[in-house]
This record gives structure tokens, C-alpha cells and sequence, in this order.
């Protein structure tokens, strides 16, 4: 017994005194030159850039990979493992040329060979490949010309290949390490020609990575040429938003992505932090309306639905101006993107109650317009963000709309998609390429109990069907922008998709951070320019 | 002997039956794994179906269910669907961080507790018994991301003592005081109720008769005959800890178990969730007959007869 009486009084005060030391083990944040970022992910499965599909997982890729083009956040493109390169007239084959002296972490020399691999793989069924098989569309294979020199045929045109091999998808893996490790070795061990190199991970707790000092071959648009200021990232998951916001505050984090509007607006008010924040490119955050059921059956409606919600004020109110309307189906960082979709369907109440007027259906008793007997009403399931449902549910009752707003889990939501039981529902979509708009408005994506699928207008029509699969198969690039352009412009013409708020990385940093980089598409953060200051 | 090796056996009928359970359950709710796999993703129908055909999943499912239970037999628990590397190497990754915050939250719990249950048991009744238990009663109501959120910001954010995220001791400070708290609550009523028990028993009496001191009373008389029941509940509550403890390990950025099973049941990641089952089926029995083993060290009465 006096065993358990002195067990307890040691244990006791020794979580006394570990609770009165301060700072006790404190922050990796202030080793000098150790670069720690709080990730929105539980943990990571997969870091062979061919196999995934995941932002997260890209988030590490990115540090490790080069592409043979390269873009930065702006879709500058820049040589990058190739030094030049040129598509045939009819868009059936590239003709690239490598850099030489490219050495991959592990000390083998890139190549011709390695591309050839990599694309190879990629079509492999073997390796399974989520996201890069689909981007690399009618890939037929690599002719080897020289060590440094190839060409990529193509089984039908591909005007979009060049786009494609800037995605960190589209990333040179080093033959010589899948061939030691297996495809499930690499998948934990990636091995690249990037600014940093993989040192560890464990498993839901951090992934460690180490500058690569031998990396000089970075793109023109990078500010450092050499290998990066910075020594060692520390890229810890920590899934929940406000711990992320907690972490970062107490000094454990230099930077943390996908944090909380209001939470980003008090840290850049407190001067310690600044928020980093990207317009993903894709699809905005928009709601498709379905067009085949009453009221948004008539084209009228849908268009009375848009002029009724002043979009800008209502997305300046919910995040204080950090994120803004979105314009267009596409955000303005997606390649292809039409600029024209800006003008369609301005804030106009006088507007909108003209255009329900004429659609025939009458104001009636509590505001709520009538035709028929029935109520303008709508069911408006929302699974990601009740604040803006409920804000467009207040501006549309202005005009007559009884917008009826559930927050569903995904369960639910599935359900009531696949069965038809809805009239608008919200989409959003990172993408690089304006080749996502066949998701929500191709025919064959229309969602059917048991398959469920992101055509949530509904829409089947034969001549939309024919411009999309038209635009995909673009012969050259100035086709390919052409007709994307035109695919955008009869969205916005059906009105049946309502652009509301573009798709926004919200992340944030400590001042002491700077030379932060979004990659591509603004997500994933890229670091080989990075510097901690002070 | 052959008590603890019927006990270890019976492991196998629970584990087949639970698996059969979960495998049921997993093929009545809805959702594809392929699906729920490369949700959000732009994959193409090609794609999909390839993986499927990867996983198995176009096989019959009876077909699927003996194949299972083929390779089980062998030892073989399989892959994870998405990470594609064995099961058991995820969930030996996993163990230690859980164990980690089981024993601290154990720790912590059994310390609050302890010291609750013994204040509030000895003088029933009074201010502080009403004190110790209202305590306990918050300890155990309050959901703990609410606790993990305001230890942070008090102890991580205002007075800087600890460590929010990361590793090593000072990182699992708050993580084990959140789950400690939950522990104490219970474990605090059961010393309570015991201490009260025992003190009105005979020997007591005879202790104070002999003029004993009353914490000489207390630590060497009444707690010994009052720990069986709060040393079962604490190696229940140890049981359920080591399967891992989701919101926490939500809060605090941890890696776990709890956290690896509900997002292996909400991928429908078949193979994870079955070898988890496997796992915590284990660990629960094998926990429980060590309590049972360890009333014959509290208190001799209590033997486990050879044979029996």
C-alpha cells in the first residue's frame, strides 16, 4: 500500500512539474531555417505523383518533383526538365528536348529513359494511377531519340499535352529508385529531382524533407536559382482548423493552409501574420440548377434567381473581402478561362421581379410568389457551406423565392442528388484544366440512383454534349481556347449554372516567413523560395 | 494455465463472429469504396473500374467474404484499399502513438480520480463530497473536443506551458489531461462508493479501536477492500482507450487508432476495418483477463482455482 501512496505522490508531482516548466519541448517553429507547416490532412497514403489524386499528398510532391514544363501560379510556363519543346502541327506528337547534368536525389542521372518510364508507368494498370492516366489522355508512347532528346506520340490530337505536363501529376520519378523499392516502397519514398528531397514520415504525425543541394536547374520564374534557403520542412498534419490557428499562433508552425476566413482576418489584423490566399482554379463554388424540375424547368426563373442575389455583397459580408464572387463557371487562374462570363447576370432586383412576372408567376400572401396554386418554392440541400446557403435563401425571398435550405451530410446528399429530389445544389472543382466543365454538364455525368455522378443541372442535350466533346478534342491550342471559351459562354447563355464564390486556399504565415509560392492552380504551397527572416 | 488459454481462445468465435457483422454492415449501407475513394476527383469510369477490379470488389460477395476469411486464416489480413500496404503494418505504426495517450490519459485519469474519490468517500455528505462529485460529473459531461480546445488555448496559447502539436513528452501533456479528465469522472464516483462501503464495514471499526490514524485507516484498510471495482473500470476503460480515442487524437493532431477506424469505415476500406476488429477484439480480452488476474493480487481472497 505504501508502494501505490508513493507512486501517486511522485506521478503527481511530476506532472506538477512538468506542467510549471515553460516551454518545455517547445516549437520546432524556431530552429533556424526548419520550415514547419500545419497541413489540413489527417495523414497521407501515397506520394508517387503518378498514383495520386490527392491535393494533400501533392502538397509534399510539389517540394519533391520537377515536371518537364513548368508553371508557376499564374500559368507562366518555363523550362523545366526540358529545355525546349515543340508540338506537331496536327497536335499528335511533342518534341522535347531534356536539360542535362539533372541528377535525381538518389544520385542517377535524369533522362531521355526517365521520362519514357514515367509516362510508361503511368499507363500501366500496374500502377494504378488515379489522376495522371486520365490527364495524359490518348498517350501512345515515347520515342527515345537521343539521351536528352524524345518524342511523346499521341493515338488521337492532344492540344492540351502541354498544359498537362506542367501538373505535379505529370512529375519525372526516378527509374532506378521504383525499380529498387517496388511501386509501394516508392509510394513512401519518393525519389525526384526537386529542391527538397524525402527524409521521413510518420504517419499521421509529420513528413520531414531536407533541401537538395545539388538542385540548380530551377524555372525561369523562380527567384532562387540555387538550392533553397530553406534546410528542413517540417509538413505536420493537423486536421483540425482550429488547432491549425492555435498552433500557428503559439509559434509551433510557420505556416498552415485552409484556415477559417474570420480566423485569417484577426491574424493579419494582429501584424504577425499575413494571409496567403489563392483563387483555385476550376470550377467556382457555384449552384447548378436543375433543370428538370418546376420552377428552374424555366429558363426565366433560373435567370430571376441570378439577377436577385447581389453576389459581391453577400460574398463580402461572409468573409470579410478575403474571398470574392465568382464570374464565370471556370476561376480566372484555369487556363481557358472566359472573361465574358463577367457580364452575365448583374445584380438586378427590378430585373429579376420583371422576369418572374413574365414567367407567370405572381407575388402572393407572405412575399412568396404563386403561379398555379403552387409556391415559388425551391429545395436547396447544402452539404460545405450553410452560411452562403442561408444568405441566398435572404436575398431570394426578396423577390418572391421560398428557398427551402437543409444541411445534409454527404449520405444524405447523395441520396437526394441520385433520386432527383432537389432544384439547385452547389459544385466546386480544383482542376488545371478547363477540360473539368465535362464533369457537371456532359450527359453522361448525370447522376442516376446508385451511380453518383456531378451533373447537377441535369442537363442531356445532344449540342452541348457535341461542344464539349468538340473542345477535348481541340487539333491546336489557340483551337482548344477557342472553343472553351465558346462551351463557357452557352453555360452562361443556359443559365444553368450560378457562379457564387470563387474556390480560395486560405492559408496564412508568420511575417517572419517570406518567399511563399502558390504552385499551380493556387493550392499546394510551393517552398524552394522560402526564407525565414528575423 | 489452461483458464487463461481458454480465455485467449474464445477470442476466435468473437473475432469471426464480429467480422461477419461488419462485413454485413459494410455491404448494406450504400457508397462505393471506389467512389468514396476518388471523391472529388475528376477520375475517369476506366479508372474506376480498374480499381476495382484492383480491390476485388467485382468479385460475388460470398465469394469475397471466403477469400477473406482464406487469407486470414494464413495470417495474411491484406491491403489497405488506398494505401495499398499491409494492414497490419498501418496498424503497428499506428499502436504506439495510441498506447501513448492511453497510459498518459490513464495516468492522469487514475491521479484525478483518486484523489476525488478519496476526499469525497471519507467524509460523505459534506461540502467537499458535493465538491469532488460535481467535479467528476463535469469531467465526465464535457465533451472532450471542448476540454482539448480550451486546455490549448490556456495552457498552449495564453500561458505558452506546453506544446500544442508535435511529438515527444510535452506534446502529450494536454492530449492525456483531456482524456484524463473523462477517465476521472467515473473512476472518481466508483472510489467514492467503495471507500463508503468499506468504512461502515466491521474491521474498520476494529482499526479505529485499535487507535489507528484515520489515513492509516483509509490508505491501509478501506482503499485495498474498495479498489476491485474502480480497477475493473479502469481496465475497461484501458481497453477501449487503446482502440484509440478519435476526438482527441482529432484535436491534438495525433495519429491513432480511433482516428484510423472511422475513416477506414467511412472509406469502406474493408481490410482495415476487419484487422482493426482483429485488434481491438484482442486487446479487449486480453485486457480483461489480466483484470481478472490482478484481483488475486489485490486481494487474496480472490483466486482464479486451477482448472476451474
Amino acid at each position: 500500500m505504501k508502494t501505490t501512496r508513493r507512486t501517486v505522490l511522485k506521478s503527481a508531482a511530476a506532472s506538477l512539474a512538468v506542467l510549471a516548466a515553460p516551454n518545455l519541448a517547445r516549437s520546432q517553429a524556431n530552429a533556424s531555417n526548419t520550415l514547419v507547416w500545419g497541413d489540413d490532412s489527417r495523414s497521407d497514403v501515397t506520394f508517387d505523383p503518378r498514383v495520386t489524386q490527392s491535393r494533400h499528398e501533392e502538397q509534399v510532391i510539389v517540394q519533391c518533383f520537377d515536371q518537364l514544363i513548368m508553371s508557376d501560379e499564374k500559368s507562366t510556363l518555363s523550362p523545366g526538365l526540358a529545355t525546349s519543346w515543340q508540338l506537331s502541327p496536327d497536335s499528335t506528337s511533342l518534341h522535347l528536348k531534356l536539360r542535362e547534368g539533372v541528377k535525381f536525389h538518389d544520385g542517377t542521372a535524369f533522362n531521355a529513359e526517365a521520362v519514357k518510364f514515367t509516362l510508361d508507368t503511368i499507363v500501366d494498370p500496374k500502377t494504378g494511377s488515379q489522376g495522371a492516366v486520365d490527364m495524359l489522355g490518348p498517350y501512345d508512347k515515347t520515342e527515345i531519340i537521343s539521351a536528352h532528346e524524345l518524342k511523346i506520340h499521341f493515338k488521337a490530337p492532344n492540344a492540351g499535352i502541354i498544359d498537362t505536363l506542367t501538373e505535379t501529376e505529370m512529375s519525372i520519378v526516378s527509374p532506378a529508385a521504383v525499380g529498387a523499392k517496388g511501386n509501394t516502397g516508392f509510394a513512401q519514398a519518393p525519389v525526384g529531382t526537386g529542391p527538397f528531397r524525402f527524409v521521413s514520415q510518420e504517419a499521421g504525425r509529420e513528413v520531414i524533407l531536407e533541401r537538395n543541394p545539388d538542385y540548380n536547374w530551377a524555372p525561369d520564374w523562380s527567384t532562387v536559382k540555387g538550392p533553397s534557403n530553406i534546410q528542413r520542412i517540417v509538413h505536420r498534419y493537423i486536421p483540425a482548423a482550429s488547432t491549425r490557428v492555435a498552433a500557428l499562433e503559439a509559434g509551433e508552425l510557420h505556416a498552415a493552409d485552409l484556415l477559417p476566413a474570420l480566423d485569417v482576418n484577426r491574424l493579419q489584423q494582429s501584424g504577425k501574420f499575413k494571409g496567403f490566399i489563392g483563387v483555385a482554379a476550376g470550377l467556382s463554388n457555384g449552384a447548378l440548377f436543375n433543370i428538370t424540375r418546376s420552377p428552374f424547368s424555366d429558363i426565366r426563373v433560373r435567370q430571376a434567381f441570378m439577377h436577385a442575389i447581389d453576389r459581391d455583397r453577400v460574398v463580402q459580408n461572409l468573409y470579410f473581402g478575403l474571398i470574392k464572387a465568382a464570374k464565370g463557371p471556370l476561376a480566372p487562374s484555369t487556363p481557358g478561362y472566359w472573361a465574358g462570363a463577367a457580364a452575365y447576370y448583374p445584380f438586378d432586383r427590378n430585373k429579376a421581379n420583371a422576369l418572374l412576372e413574365e414567367a407567370g408567376w405572381k407575388m402572393g400572401p407572405g412575399g412568396i410568389r404563386v403561379k398555379d396554386g403552387q409556391p415559388l418554392s425551391v429545395f436547396f440541400p447544402s452539404l460545405t457551406n450553410p452560411d452562403a446557403a442561408v444568405a441566398i435563401q435572404g436575398e431570394a425571398k426578396r423577390v418572391g423565392f421560398d428557398v427551402k435550405v437543409e444541411i445534409v451530410l454527404k449520405q444524405r446528399q447523395d441520396e437526394i442528388l441520385m433520386n432527383n429530389q432537389y432544384e439547385m445544389a452547389v459544385l466546386q472543382w480544383v482542376s488545371n484544366s478547363p477540360g473539368i466543365l465535362r464533369v457537371p454538364f456532359h450527359s453522361s455525368n448525370v447522376p442516376v440512383p446508385g451511380k453518383f455522378k456531378f451533373n447537377w443541372a441535369r442537363v442531356e442535350d445532344p449540342a452541348l454534349d457535341a461542344m464539349i466533346d468538340k473542345a477535348g478534342a481541340a487539333r491546336t491550342p489557340e483551337e482548344r481556347i477557342k472553343l472553351y471559351a465558346d462551351l463557357q459562354k452557352e453555360i452562361m447563355d443556359r443559365a444553368i449554372y450560378m457562379p457564387f464564390q470563387d474556390q480560395v486556399q486560405t492559408a496564412a504565415a508568420s511575417t517572419k516567413l517570406q518567399g511563399l509560392r502558390f504552385a499551380r492552380g493556387n493550392w499546394q504551397v510551393r517552398f524552394h523560395e522560402a526564407r525565414i527572416v528575423g | 494455465m489452461s483458464f487463461i488459454a481458454r480465455r485467449i481462445m474464445s477470442i476466435i468465435p468473437v473475432i469471426l463472429f464480429t467480422w461477419s457483422m461488419v462485413f454485413i454492415v459494410l455491404q448494406v449501407i450504400p457508397g462505393d469504396p471506389v467512389n468514396l475513394m476518388l471523391a472529388g476527383v475528376p477520375a475517369s469510369e476506366e479508372v474506376r473500374q480498374r480499381e476495382r477490379e484492383r480491390l476485388g470488389l467485382d468479385k460475388p460477395v460470398v465469394e469475397r467474404y471466403f477469400t477473406f476469411l482464406g487469407k486470414a486464416a494464413t495470417g495474411d489480413l491484406g491491403e489497405g484499399f488506398r494505401s495499398r500496404r499491409p494492414v497490419t503494418v498501418m496498424i503497428q505504426e499506428q499502436m504506439w502513438p495510441t498506447i501513448e495517450l492511453a497510459l498518459g490519459g490513464l495516468c492522469f485519469g487514475v491521479m484525478f480520480g483518486f484523489v476525488l474519490g478519496v476526499c469525497a468517500g471519507i467524509r460523505p455528505n459534506s461540502w467537499v463530497d458535493s465538491t469532488c462529485m460535481v467535479l467528476a460529473l463535469v469531467g465526465v459531461s464535457l465533451p472532450s473536443f471542448w476540454i482539448g480546445m480550451i486546455l490549448i488555448y490556456v495552457f498552449g496559447n495564453l500561458l505558452m506551458w506546453v506544446p500544442i502539436t508535435g511529438r515527444g513528452f510535452g506534446a502529450l501533456i494536454l492530449p492525456s489531461i483531456t482524456v484524463g479528465l473523462f477517465v476521472a469522472g467515473g473512476f472518481a464516483r466508483l472510489i467514492r462508493s467503495s471507500i463508503i462501503e468499506a468504512m461502515n464495514q466491521d474491521y474498520i471499526r476494529t482499526a479505529r479501536a485499535k487507535g489507528l490514524s484515520r489515513t492509516r485507516i483509509v490508505l491501509k484498510h478501506a482503499l485495498r477492500n474498495a479498489m476491485i471495482p474502480p480497477v475493473t473500470l479502469l481496465g475497461i476503460q484501458f481497453a477501449v482507450l487503446i482502440g484509440g480515442a478519435v476526438v482527441t487524437e482529432n484535436v491534438f493532431a495525433r495519429p491513432g487508432l480511433g482516428t484510423m477506424l472511422v475513416d477506414a469505415v467511412l472509406a469502406k476500406d474493408m481490410p482495415l476495418v476487419q484487422a482493426l476488429i482483429v485488434y481491438k477484439t484482442a486487446v479487449y480480452i486480453l485486457v480483461n483477463l489480466v483484470i481478472d488476474l490482478a484481483y488475486g493480487a489485490i486481494d487474496p481472497r480472490i483466486r482464479v482455482e486451477q482448472g476451474s
